[in-house]
């Protein structure tokens, strides 16, 4: 069949390499992360965290607020479970979706407990004599994360 | 560590005015409560007459918030005297954005030139061959 513009996408044609040395090659860069993890040769680590149904991209000491009531007070420490994502200068731990609890550990801490600004709600219906006005105040808290851990136990 | 930005709470009130009622049963039963749940408030009592009742706060930063507890009820006035010692002195404005980091790139920031293959390696079809 002659080959016209069309027989061959437009993309250049990539060949997979094979499996069993892509296993090799997998395994040679988990013992690699594994000996960094363990001799402790990463800088700052940054997490991506799943809290108050919004997903933060955090690193250790930084300030976070929520448009809720959390049940802890004011100065407990709280560990944040479902982790997605955890990076570091060189590497980064990607979970599917959650990486477990025994490889990360998040801490925070709750600084404050506020109320918003007062938000305006209003309804106003011209020629019709119709307006209600309603103040909204909104519950917050501030937490700020202390720290971000990783254990050398990949696999 | 965690240091609580509230200072001081002063609450002023009258013994006979009407409204400061509340107040007065909130002194009488529950600020011992109170100050012993946050012992890093000191928590002052000062009667005077004439005026309408108060609470002031004082946070670290020097701001002073009043709040009138005129004509409310002890349980109230509980209410809001912990929710002035959860709160920082900082101003309720609208704030624009919910976080803030000091470090805001770990890996380095993304400029459109990174992943990008540089101008020696590029092969394409206006590149003459050289």
């Amino acid at each position: 069949v002659a080959k016209t513009s069309l027989t061959s996408p437009p993309w250049p044609e990539v060949e997979l390499p094979d499996p069993v040395e892509e296993a090799k090659y997998h395994a040679e860069v988990v013992q690699k992360v594994n000996k960094m993890i363990a001799t402790g040769q990463y800088g700052r680590l940054f997490a991506v965290v799943h809290f108050a149904s919004k997903q933060w991209k955090i690193t250790s000491e930084d300030l976070i607020m929520m448009d809720n009531v959390l049940e802890a007070e004011c100065g407990d420490r709280i560990r944040m479970e479902k982790v997605l994502l955890v990076g570091a200068d060189d590497f980064t731990l990607v979970g599917r979706p959650l990486l477990g609890k025994d490889l990360v550990r998040v801490e925070a801490t709750v600084i404050e407990k506020t109320e918003s600004w007062p938000k305006i709600n209003m309804h106003f219906w011209k020629r019709h004599n119709y307006q209600r006005k309603k103040i909204i105040v909104n519950p917050q808290t501030v937490l700020r994360i202390n720290t971000i851990e990783i254990f050398p136990c990949l696999s | 560590r965690y240091v609580r930005q509230l200072q001081r709470l002063q609450l002023l009130f009258s013994p006979t005015a009407a409204d400061a009622r509340g107040a007065r049963q909130f002194v009488e039963e529950a600020a011992l409560d109170f100050a012993r749940r946050h012992p890093d408030v000191v928590l002052y009592v000062s009667p005077r007459s004439g005026w309408a009742p108060l609470l002031l706060a004082e946070y670290l930063n020097g701001t002073v918030r009043e709040e009138l507890i005129a004509g409310k009820t002890s349980e109230e006035i509980a209410q809001l005297a912990t929710k002035l010692a959860g709160q920082s002195g900082l101003d309720i404005v609208r704030i624009r954005k919910p976080f803030h980091t000091d470090n805001p790139s770990v890996q380095g920031q993304w400029h459109p030139l990174t992943n990008k293959p540089s101008a020696l390696t590029i092969q394409g079809p206006r590149l003459q061959p050289q």
